[in-house]
């Protein structure tokens, strides 16, 4: 049977950088606490006998939130063979905290103390063989990232493993604390493996509500407890973490020396100016606007033009040598061995330049990814979300809903699923609503193609999206919040800045291939099969009242135009009531990207990028620059593709709730993009007609809804059985 | 002929994607993010 060995400590402690080294796995690392929401599992390298399971990182085994149920559950319930705890060797004395509780689980533990590389760099010192003395377990020094002493430590955790032998608490409570822990562990009966009894005798007394759960018979322990909390005047929760931490203090001063006690490390500096009550967020805002101006403007410009009129254009040279493009290679091999034109129109108009016109964007989204992922790994994003908390506050959400946003950037999915770490069921349910307005990936080849060939690759318009999607979520804050849905205080914030560090290029190069390669393997599947679908409904149609494929000058008369014809109208408005944009924002909702692809079909892609005038002339020719932001801001707006929407309804568990989301979604980037086309016509034309009166209205009724006053209701309203509504 | 192979090779990679994302639907995996678990933990293996 496999040796499970689990991997549990403090959030952004290292264990997913641990357990991506054991494991080799590619787990995405972030220098913020709360990447994990999850376990995974992955078999040790070099002995596939053992599981190493990553477990969401937690302060305690008291759980507050849905991740840390997830990792205490998995400790009681699965019991793994042994625990693998990390610990933030610079933050020694609050990890501990959690190493006291897992000691008290009945399974054998090891302590791996991380970032002994950073300890040794502050001149700080950690006597890890008096530790061990202290702890009763075994200690091991190791850097996850630069990847010492973590082999030893895996070898540790096997061995004692196989000794089954249970680590035994070392550290006991005051005399009365420890009285009344015996009464409460006699009433436990047999229900409780002796091992674990401990350990629920302390939950009871800290009057746990989420461990009864946990129990088949829960025992009254309400005598016991009152019996402490009279001895101790104080409740019993506040005695048991009061006694821990005395107990850890005695530990600290014995087994660890600060050299840099009072001084501002360089973390500290760092921090003194991008969290600067003035400076924050201009830094931020510039910060933003140089990732999406040099990813999506200049330097992904320069591979995607490559990439475009190069490789999936007619040539690119290679050592002086012309080498044809992918369609041109394509197209002469189909031309050679004597396809039927439709078969060839199939994969040239259809596949190719579908999925060509999507992995078109693959060089800017690689360039956007690696900038997030050092981003990321340095830590500056934990401290925007410390930022952007005193603007969240200010709306009611808390900066806790900035990490899924953050995540979000790669993938939605992932983004919604991270809203979990909020405690407050209100917040989290905001968060899941606005977490997909912030630009994923997918949407990424949208804002390329806006930019690129609508403006020219003006520098403004690719950043301008991320601030689009920052002011839905701000401006939907502040009218939720005024909502009876949504009102109530935010949350409190606590979250603990991490140190900056250098990401080493191995993990930015991984977490940019990670998120790269997803993205082009569903260019493979997904897209790749919405393109044929794109291809047969646009190029067969009725003319004449004869079915039959149609030339290119002829699409209009095609199912798709029919089908885009029916629902185009909804879209005049917002300025590009055209049946083929309308169909491409359909599309979209499959995936992202195949807004792009669907272009690409209907528009015949060649050259997708910034210099691709000619073709792109015909789509520029069917909407003006105001009307392409106006499908731009609609785009990134509205509901987002199945899978993020499967995700909405997963975490809402509500199918009210589900659709009250995407509505909402979808009529904001409504609201929105009709006010950007109609104001934006009105200011360069100078025209005047029933939609501008709509975009005054509904200016004036957004604006209302963000000033107008939060009132607390001062009346409750209780029906009672035979009497009138009382009050 | 060169119709009958192309389009035989065509079909069969399309026959490959939809028993991928079919096999991948079934055992939990979201067919749109990229069929790739990692990233995300494997969030909606749930």
């Amino acid at each position: 049977m496999a040796i499970k060995i689990a991997l549990a400590g403090n959030p952004n402690s290292g264990k997913t950088t641990l357990f991506n080294a054991l494991t080799g796995s590619n787990q995405f690392v972030g220098n913020w606490p709360g990447v994990t929401v999850e376990k995974k599992e992955g078999k040790l390298k070099g002995n596939k006998n053992v599981v190493i399971t990553d477990l969401p990182g937690i302060y305690s085994l008291s759980p507050y939130t849905l991740e840390e149920v997830v990792a205490r559950n998995y400790l009681i319930n699965e019991r793994p063979d042994a625990i693998l705890n990390i610990v933030d060797g610079t933050n020694l004395e609050r990890n501990l905290y959690l190493s006291t509780q897992l000691m008290e689980l009945g399974i054998p533990v090891i302590m791996a103390v991380n970032m002994m590389d950073v300890v040794d760099k502050n001149g700080d010192r950690i006597y890890t063989d008096k530790l061990s003395k202290k702890l009763g377990c075994e200690v091991v020094e190791i850097s996850a990232l630069k990847g010492t002493g973590i082999q030893k430590a895996a070898e540790k955790a096997v061995a004692v493993a196989n000794s089954k032998n249970v680590t035994v608490p070392v550290h006991t409570f005051a005399p009365e604390v420890e009285s009344v822990l015996d009464a409460v562990e006699a009433k436990l009966g047999s229900n409780i493996d002796d091992n674990q009894k401990r350990f629920f005798a302390i939950k009871l007394l800290e009057k746990d509500d989420k461990i009864s759960t946990q129990m088949k018979s829960v025992p009254d322990v309400t005598k016991e407890i009152d019996e402490i909390e009279t001895k101790m005047d104080d409740d019993t929760e506040s005695i048991i973490t009061n006694e821990r931490y005395v107990y850890i203090s005695s530990i600290i001063d014995e087994c660890s020396t600060k050299n840099s006690k009072g001084k501002l490390t360089i973390s500290d500096k760092i921090d003194r100016i991008v969290t600067n009550r003035f400076l924050a967020l201009p830094i931020f805002a510039l910060v933003m606007f140089i990732v999406y101006y040099v990813s999506v403007t200049t330097v992904g410009t320069w591979v995607t033009d490559w990439t475009n009129d190069g490789l999936f254009g007619e040539s690119w040279r290679f050592f002086g040598t012309d080498v044809p493009g992918i369609p041109m290679l394509i197209g002469n091999l189909l031309d050679a061995i004597g396809v039927a034109p439709w078969l060839e129109g199939l994969i040239l108009d259809g596949i190719v330049a579908g999925v060509g016109a999507v992995l078109g964007f693959v060089p800017q989204m690689l360039v956007l990814f690696i900038f997030l992922g050092f981003l990321e790994g340095c830590g500056y994003m934990a401290r925007v979300a410390f930022i952007m908390d005193r603007i969240f506050r200010k709306f009611g959400l808390s900066g806790k809903s900035f990490i899924p946003m953050l995540i979000g950037s790669g993938c939605g999915v992932p983004g919604i699923m991270a809203s979990r770490t909020i405690e407050n069921e209100r917040d989290r349910r905001m968060t899941i609503m606005t977490t997909t307005f912030i630009p994923c990936g997918a949407k990424l080849p949208i804002i390329g193609l806006i930019a690129g060939a609508l403006f020219n690759g003006a520098p403004w318009v690719a950043p301008s999206a991320y601030f689009v999607g920052i002011a839905a979520i701000i401006c939907s804050g502040i009218i939720l919040k005024k909502t009876k849905l949504f009102a109530g205080d935010p949350a409190p914030f606590v979250m603990e800045l991490p140190a900056y560090h250098l990401p080493t290029v191995g993990n930015v190069l991984r977490s940019m291939w990670e998120r790269g390669w997803s993205f082009i393997k569903k260019a493979g599947t997904i897209i790749l099969l919405s393109t044929i679908f794109v291809w047969f409904t646009s190029y067969f149609g009725w003319i004449d009242g004869k079915f039959r494929m149609l030339d290119v000058l002829e699409l209009d008369h095609s199912i798709l135009a029919k089908i885009g014809n029916v629902f185009a109208w909804v879209f005049t408005p917002l300025g590009w009531g055209d049946w083929r944009s309308a169909v491409a924002a359909i599309t979209g909702l499959v995936a992202k990207e195949n807004v792009v692809g669907t272009f690409g079909i209907l528009y015949g892609f060649a050259e997708v990028g910034e210099e691709g005038n000619e073709i792109w002339g015909s789509l520029a020719g069917s909407m003006t620059q105001i009307a392409a932001y106006s499908f731009l801001v609609f785009n990134l707006l509205c509901a987002p593709c199945f899978a993020a929407m499967g995700a909405i309804k997963r975490e809402m568990n509500s199918t009210k709730w589900f659709w009250t989301a995407v509505g909402y979604q979808t009529i904001l980037a409504y609201v929105v993009s009709l006010c950007v086309y109609q104001v934006g016509t009105f200011i360069t034309t100078g025209k005047f007609g029933a939609g501008m009166v709509a975009a005054i209205i509904l200016i004036i009724g957004f604006i209302y809804l963000l000033v107008r006053p939060y009132k607390e209701s001062t009346t409750f309203n209780v029906k009672l059985k035979g009497a009138s509504q009382s009050k | 002929m060169g119709t009958v192979i192309v389009g035989a090779v065509l079909l069969g990679v399309v026959a490959i994607i939809i028993r991928k994302l079919v096999r991948d639907k079934k055992s939990g995996k979201s067919l749109q993010c990229g069929v790739d678990c990692r990233n995300c933990g494997g969030h909606c293996e749930r």
